[in-house]
């Protein structure tokens, strides 16, 4: 056998051994009842509540936004999200939050939100302007 | 349903693109026939006539997709919004320079970008490829039909079953959408188009996809030249021309990634040139596979080894750009990537797509590869070839863990399939995750990359070189351990492994270096190698310094502290509030939020950034201007784009994280507005009012006013009032005017601001009645008076004094041929004292006479000159008033305005991110000059 074929084989057993340490890093979306349970850091999938208050005062605190949301069982939950409100947040779709749970409250660092493409709307623009004769 | 007869539609170029659409589809199966035909039988006279047919219909597949492209650019250039695509894509204030970026914004535009490329390359290879064109071109044909398939937009039945094979760009908008506007046949004059995103708007959506395609579709080349080795059995021969291509490839693609990263970098907030994205990291999965093919081709060519391998990994540079494809195409990606494009239901053509290939390669390789010729003898450790060989075996590694872990969206997909109710899972933290294994690849390719150049191919006598590789290697580890130890002083390299990367990183650099000088002599092959691997060195020297300290400045612990709780939440604090005019000081810079200006839909800011040393001068001064786009109508933001002051060692990356609700929503902004508690107080010339904070006095009534948001037409009326505002708290003083104006029947108030007190300030409604008083309610008077001749009116006693020709007036612009004067007069009251002066124009333009009026707002007072006597110098004047009360102005004051004149900024410092971009760029550098050496 060759040297570099026993190198190969070394190589990809090494592969193998980080590969199934992978699922380490991996978990699935949580609950807010599973946060809440583990105490750890996790991902959170949920749908912001657009009937419950949202408060973004960055007079106060800049990285600070609170709101609330439905997480994948349907349950409500209040989210505090330590970074700026982002642009056209009332039109996302789905949430996903990393972070962990502070008492009641799901503390998060990042968000990811799914928002319908907002220039490919089923729905025609209409000139606003007079057409010229 | 009748049929409409639409007005103004233009239906030719919708014909002649779908036809050429068609045409190109079927030559390039006339082609992939052709070309495989005249590849079996090579050896035989048909060789030449199938190989005719093949370039014939390789060219008109050629031109044919070039008309479908032209004929999509002159629907955009055109504005013809009854094609789907131009509506889509283009709008009619979309400027010109953006229309390239418009045509590949959508999926069936990039789709002919990449044939385009596929085509041109195609062209190249059928000039200068001689005996590999039939093979090559066969399989280059096979993978144009997948492509053109994706913009057919046919649909095939069979029986019950249909199937939509791709998506047509020149569809009609009426054939897309089923909504009643086209019920009318004028729907047209009706239609305007959405547009390009906003976002895409600049110049980086005009260069980065055309050179990333490039790069895309010059992957297949060395993969067709893989198929043609297996295909033909000519497992040598193929290794030279190949390469070229390689290299072309390598560079290409790898510049293209680049651009990506500087595009995030400059352009967009994301704050920083790499995320770990899946669709970042599925461009770059094969291009380790063609730097791996590129190192086992280079050792092929030299000493025979290692040919499977160069098989292997360019038959998986293109199945994984096949991939790459599907991943971000279809969809699966779904809310992991901020890349994706979104579903157009072609998840079925594109997984097709990448199964074909991918038994295209396993079945061109396993039936090729089995007379590869393997060389007898073992390569030595001591060899160059051996070490090359691990190294792409790393690559490979590299490449594979990206791939497992990126893929993960997609089992979690495979396995819903079967389980519907399966959670998916996700990496928690990808940055982290792929870091902490890239890791190790990249101090493996600095030792060996270093330590490898110094050995030779087909080393059979080692020891007796032995001696000054041994001194090489020796001092270049020396002087790197110096080197990394200085670097430590820079870089906070806390953990031990980031000192070894750092380490293998500058140890890259020397070595190459040494070799460089000490073994090239000037031959463009071997300096070429060098010269990208001391990019590799360097560009680990800029990750490590970029990423390990990047640093937020703006975090003030000092302007936040107490806002703050708990410890772990401080690091993620990112962003601060500045206000206008109002210095913070944040890590070291005293940052000023100096102004903001408006044109177009953008607003842009001025930040300045002070350094000052311990006596208090400035030592550092700049200033940066980062803006918002808005949306266009609505007060909506659409994309933040940052402003970044470069140095050679560090780069200061600015960006506006939000802005006040009031200035981003403007219903929000009206409600807010609507919910001030304005109290109006009458207020004369002179007057003063005390409020709780400060004192403000009116100082002066203007006729014909101007404010920062009034743009004044001639025929208006307006006024302002002058006020000037001392604070109690304070030494400060403030000037504000605000102003009403009457165009025609529309009233405008523009109020005014002072953001520091919390106050505004603006003419109420009931100002009309004050301020804008009917001609016809004045009950005008004439009289006729001599110069210096005095008048009684009402308790006023008013004197005409003189002419003035050089007369000037609020609402008066001079015009050649003008004949215009005045009338100064003065005004006393019964004792005698001078409480007013007045001066109405009078002009004579083009033989017509006019008179502009002149008003003492306080007195109440109107006046006109109307005529003029030249023989006597008798003027006629016009005198009128309302009634007898003293005038006196409603203004309306609100008090604790919540501040609008701040914004939120994230300011992050980059050290020695130039390394980076330094290093990348002699990477790509040094992959071109390979190519250009290896040309012949």
């Amino acid at each position: 056998m060759k040297k570099s074929h026993l190198i190969g084989i070394a190589i990809i057993a090494i592969a193998i051994g980080l590969l199934l340490s992978l699922s380490g890093d991996v978990s699935t979306y949580s609950n807010f009842e599973e946060a809440k349970a583990s105490g750890e850091r996790v991902k959170l999938v949920g749908q912001l509540m657009k009937d419950k208050p949202m408060n973004y005062n960055p007079a106060i605190d800049p990285n600070k936004f609170h709101f609330h949301i439905k997480d994948s069982k349907g349950v409500p939950g209040k989210v505090t999200l330590l970074t700026e409100k982002p642009q056209e947040f009332e039109r996302s779709e789905s949430i996903v939050l990393t972070g962990a749970m502070k008492g009641d409250v799901f503390v998060a660092t990042e968000m990811l939100m799914k928002c319908p493409s907002k220039y490919k709307d089923e729905e025609i623009i209409i000139r606003s302007k007079t057409k010229q004769i | 349903m009748e049929d409409i007869q639409y007005i103004g539609e233009h239906l030719l170029p919708g014909q002649i693109g779908r036809l050429a659409i068609l045409l190109s589809f079927v030559t390039s199966i006339l082609a992939t026939v052709a070309y495989f035909l005249a590849t079996q039988k090579r050896d035989t006279p048909e060789f030449s006539g199938w190989r005719r047919i093949a370039r014939t219909a390789f060219i008109i597949h050629g031109l044919s997709t070039f008309m479908v492209i032209a004929t999509i650019f002159y629907v955009m250039i055109q504005q013809y919004f009854e094609y789907y695509y131009a509506y889509s894509h283009v709008s009619e204030d979309l400027p010109f320079k953006y229309i390239a970026s418009a045509f590949w914004e959508g999926q069936e535009g990039s789709f002919l970008l990449w044939m385009f490329w596929h085509i041109i390359l195609g062209f190249v290879l059928i000039r200068k490829a001689k005996e590999w064109e039939s093979p090559v071109l066969a399989t280059l044909s096979f993978i144009q039909i997948f492509i053109s398939s994706m913009i057919q937009g046919v649909y095939i039945g069979f029986g019950e079953w249909v199937y939509k094979l791709g998506s047509n760009p020149l569809l009609l908008l009426r054939d897309t959408m089923d909504i009643p506007i086209f019920a009318n046949a004028d729907y047209l004059s009706l239609v305007t188009g959405t547009g390009l995103n906003p976002l895409l708007q600049n110049y980086w959506m005009t260069i980065h996809p055309p050179t990333l395609f490039l790069g895309f579709a010059s992957t297949a080349i060395p993969f067709c030249y893989a198929v043609a080795g297996l295909w033909t059995g000519q497992h040598k021969a193929w290794l030279k021309p190949v390469l070229p291509w390689a290299l072309f490839s390598g560079g290409m693609l790898g510049t293209g990634i680049l651009m990506g990263g500087a595009w995030a970098y400059e352009a967009l907030s994301f704050g920083g040139y790499w995320a770990w994205d899946p669709v970042e990291n599925m461009s770059l999965v094969p291009w380790l596979f063609l730097l791996a093919g590129i190192h086992t081709n280079l050792i092929a060519k030299a000493t025979g080894q290692s040919i499977k391998s160069s098989y292997l990994f360019y038959l998986l540079t293109f199945v994984f750009i096949v991939y790459s494809t599907f991943l971000t195409r279809s969809g699966v990606l779904g809310d992991t990537s901020v890349h994706a494009f979104t579903e157009m239901g072609l998840e079925s053509q594109l997984l097709a797509f990448l199964l074909a290939f991918v038994f295209l390669s396993i079945g061109a390789y396993g039936w090729g590869s089995r007379d590869v010729p393997v060389p007898v003898k073992e390569e030595a450790t001591s060899s160059k070839e051996f070490w090359m060989f691990i190294g792409s075996l790393v690559f490979l590694f590299s490449a594979a863990l990206i791939t497992v872990s990126s893929s993960l969206p997609v089992y979690n997909k495979i396995i819903e399939l079967f389980d519907p109710l399966y959670v998916g899972s996700v990496i928690e933290d990808p940055v982290v995750h792929y870091n902490k294994y890239q890791l190790w690849i990249g101090i493996f390719i600095g030792l060996f990359s270093g330590a490898s150049q110094f050995l030779r191919f087909r080393e059979s006598n080692f020891s007796k070189h032995s001696h000054k590789f041994l001194i090489h290697l020796g001092g270049a580890i020396m002087v790197s351990a110096v080197i990394t130890w200085l670097a430590c002083t820079w870089i906070e390299a806390r953990a031990w492994q980031y000192k070894l990367l750092l380490f293998s990183g500058i140890f890259t650099v020397i070595t190459n270096l040494d070799y460089l000088i000490s073994f090239t002599k000037a031959n463009l092959k071997t300096a070429a190698s060098s010269v990208s691997h001391i990019g590799f060195g360097l560009m680990i020297v800029g990750i490590l310094a970029s990423g390990l300290n990047k640093k937020f400045i703006s975090n003030n612990q000092f302007a936040q502290q107490g806002l703050i709780k708990g410890f772990s939440e401080e690091q993620y604090k990112r962003n601060v509030v500045l206000i206008k005019g109002e210095p913070l000081f944040m890590n070291g810079y005293e940052v000023t939020y100096v102004k903001d200006t408006i044109w177009e839909n953008y607003r842009q800011f001025e930040v300045n950034y002070k350094q000052k040393d311990k006596k208090g001068k400035i030592i550092e001064e700049f200033d940066l201007y980062p803006n918002v786009l808005y949306e266009r109508k609505e007060n909506k933001i659409a994309a933040v784009n940052p402003s970044t002051q470069h140095y050679w060692n560090r780069d200061i990356f600015t960006h506006i994280a939000t802005l006040p609700l009031s200035e981003t929503d403007k219903e929000y902004a009206k409600s807010l507005e609507d919910s001030l508690n304005y109290v109006t107080h009458y207020m004369n010339v002179g007057d003063t009012l005390r409020q709780k904070d400060y004192i403000i006095i009116l100082e002066e009534m203007k006729e014909g006013a101007t404010h920062k948001d009034y743009d004044s037409q001639p025929n208006d009326l307006s006024y302002g009032a002058r006020f000037t505002v001392y604070p109690k708290k304070i030494n400060a003083r403030f000037e504000v005017e605000p102003v009403m104006a009457l165009r025609k029947t529309l009233l405008y108030t523009f109020s005014e601001a002072i953001p520091k007190l919390g106050m505004k300030i603006k003419f109420p409604n009931e100002a009309l009645d004050e301020l804008f008083v009917p001609e016809s309610e004045l009950g005008y008077e004439s009289f006729k008076l001599k110069r210096g001749q005095t008048v009684d009116y009402h308790n006023y006693k008013i004197q005409f004094n003189n002419f003035n020709v050089e007369a000037e007036h609020s609402a008066y612009e001079r015009e050649e041929g003008d004949v215009a004067v005045s009338a100064e007069m003065t005004i006393f009251d019964q004792q005698g004292t001078v409480v007013g002066k007045a001066a109405p124009l009078y002009l004579i333009r083009g033989k017509q006479p006019f008179n502009f009026k002149d008003e003492l707002f306080d007195l109440g007072l109107h006046f006109r000159f109307v005529k003029i006597d030249p023989q006597t110098e008798e003027v006629e004047v016009l005198i009128g008033r309302k009634d007898d009360k003293k005038r006196r102005v409603p203004i309306a004051i609100a008090n604790d305005v919540p501040r609008s004149d701040w914004i939120v900024l994230e300011a992050i410092l980059f050290p020695g991110i130039n390394f980076f971009w330094m290093g990348t760029i002699m990477m790509m550098l040094g992959l071109f000059m390979g190519m250009v050496a290896r040309r012949r």
